[in-house]
């Protein structure tokens, strides 16, 4: 936010107060972070098309929009907005219509601590890793609000093993973030980023082996977060059964899958200020931050994708086992052994 | 506890192995044809739309009495000589391409061709007209050989034809020059 703040101070100079300037400049940045969540569904749905295309031997779409149908999400927005909007008879109408947004709104408050460049920064939080993850525990509520008030019984049923998914997973997405706070020794997000600089041997992936393990657990785990991939069973029940968003049409449907790509490219945010050094550069000087944040968060959205389309997907006890009785302990090692490390390596002192 | 330990190892060792086969796909080129842009080659025998090739066809019907939908409509006026087919129409809507005209065809007029794709908004449109009656094909063989139509064996038949003109021509000649004796007026016949 300092450099939307600044930038209002340059063009308004002593007019503004800066009570008036602080407001400008998050609401602006707010409004910036809207905006990116809005690109991000439409071009990751494209992406997605066409990724899974080229990976199943075929292209993806390709004719609306001339070149390799760039223009396929909009006509996809055109024809979700086209549709009539239905609510059940004895749905709890308000619940019903509020639910999409708890959704939209849990992803989108997490976006105010991401650091995409130093200073582009929405919220610039002492706790901002912490907030991060406790604002993403506002989308179990909405999932089980959109199952709840659907009132069919399936739904339910979709939403509660939704819910539960996402609950169980938080805590070794937790978990494995957690060494990366021993090293670094605070919460803030910048102080994180500013702390892999010079170079790629010094982003935390590389740091010691334990938090290379970390970095795929953490990469595994948001992966079940948003509900995608091989952890889908919540959202597939829909093609099977039913599932939590069943009785949802038009654009409350799109909703739903909007932020769910929205969360993608979130967690994927999140990985690469985390694990990946954030905008620092590979190596040398840093240049072009916002860019090569985007580029290398972009990276593991492509890796997500390709993850999607390849593996089949877990049984809900599957996904259960493997959240509470494979990736907790790895992650508890993890820590313990990152702890270790430090120790021993005199970074504890 | 092995069982655990193995079960883990096992889960991200095929995980990687399914990773690297769909990345192979992915650095490929697709195999899908465009199409209408690009279009499969197809083999010569392809049994596609039935048409006929009016210079051959001699009305001999029976394309029409095999087919099993009868959606082939021919319509003919005249007799011997005379005879001409004024409509052969294929109606494409009922066509079920089992190809048994093109069997039966004597004369190889009814053909399968390497169309395939024939989408249209009216399906009266896809009744198509051979023959117009505006030039109606002749049936007997003397009026093809002599209009220039397919005849089978069409030098031999020509040759026939033309000793059988010349016979005709001796014999109009000799009845010319020397006329035959007149009959004799019935006498005594049905007293």
């Amino acid at each position: 936010m300092q450099v939307m703040t600044d930038l209002f101070a340059s063009i308004f100079g002593d007019s503004m107060s800066p009570t008036a300037l602080l407001i400008t400049g998050g609401l602006t940045m707010a409004l910036i972070m809207s905006l990116v969540m809005a690109l991000c569904a439409i071009v990751f749905t494209w992406l997605e098309r066409k990724v899974a295309g080229f990976l199943q031997s075929r292209y993806g779409p390709m004719r609306v929009g001339g070149f390799h149908g760039v223009l396929q999400p909009v006509a996809d927005m055109v024809k979700i907005l086209g549709k009539e909007d239905i609510i059940p008879q004895d749905a709890d109408k308000a619940l019903f219509m509020l639910s999409p947004f708890v959704i939209f709104v849990g992803s989108l408050m997490a976006w105010a601590a991401i650091p995409f460049a130093p200073g582009f920064i929405a919220s610039d939080l002492d706790l901002g890793l912490f907030y991060i993850f406790a604002v993403s525990s506002a989308a179990p509520a909405g999932i089980l609000m959109a199952g709840w008030a659907s009132n069919n019984k399936w739904a339910l049923y979709g939403a509660a093993r939704g819910a539960a998914q996402m609950v169980s997973y938080e805590i070794p997405l937790a978990l494995a973030v957690i060494p990366v706070v021993m090293v670094t020794g605070s919460l803030n997000m910048n102080a994180i980023v500013e702390a892999q600089g010079g170079g790629i041997w010094n982003w935390f992936i590389f740091h010691n082996p334990f938090l290379f393990i970390g970095f795929f657990l953490y990469f595994i785990a948001s992966i079940a977060e948003v509900n995608r991939g091989p952890f889908d069973m919540p959202e597939t029940e829909s093609e099977l059964v039913a599932g939590y968003h069943t009785e949802y049409t038009g654009m409350r449907f799109a909703f739903f899958f909007l932020a769910e790509y929205a969360n993608l490219f979130l967690v994927s945010c999140i990985a690469t200020a985390v694990f990946l050094g954030g905008w620092q550069p590979v190596a040398g000087p840093v240049f072009a931050p916002g860019l090569v944040f985007v580029i290398k968060a972009c990276l593991l959205v492509l890796l997500q994708m390709l993850v999607r389309w390849t593996l089949p997907r877990l049984r809900v006890d599957q996904l259960m086992h493997t959240c509470w009785k494979v990736m907790v302990p790895l992650a508890l090692l993890c820590v313990l052994g990152s702890g270790i490390w430090m120790m021993v390596s005199g970074e504890l002192l | 506890m092995t069982q655990y330990l193995r079960d883990v190892y096992d889960a991200v060792v095929s995980a990687f192995k399914g990773m690297r086969i769909t990345s192979k796909h992915l650095a490929k080129k697709p195999v899908t044809l465009q199409y209408p842009d690009e279009r499969w080659v197809l083999p010569e025998r392809f049994k596609g739309f039935i048409v006929n090739d009016t210079w051959r066809c001699d009305a001999c019907l029976r394309c029409a009495k095999v087919c099993p939908v009868d959606c082939i409509y021919i319509e003919t006026v005249g007799k011997a000589k005379d005879r001409f087919m004024y409509r052969y129409a294929i109606d494409y809507n009922k066509c079920i391409w089992c190809g048994l005209c093109t069997v039966e065809c004597p004369t190889e007029a009814c053909q399968h061709s390497l169309d395939y794709d024939h989408s249209l908004y009216k399906r009266q449109r896809l009744v198509h007209e051979f023959v117009t009656p505006e030039k109606p094909i002749p049936c007997h063989k003397e009026t093809r050989l002599e209009m220039g139509y397919y005849v089978p064996n069409a030098e031999e038949e020509m040759a026939k034809l033309k000793a059988k003109k010349e016979a005709d021509a001796k014999k109009a000649a000799e009845d010319a020059a020397a006329p035959p004796p007149a009959d004799a007026p019935d006498e005594g016949k049905g007293d």
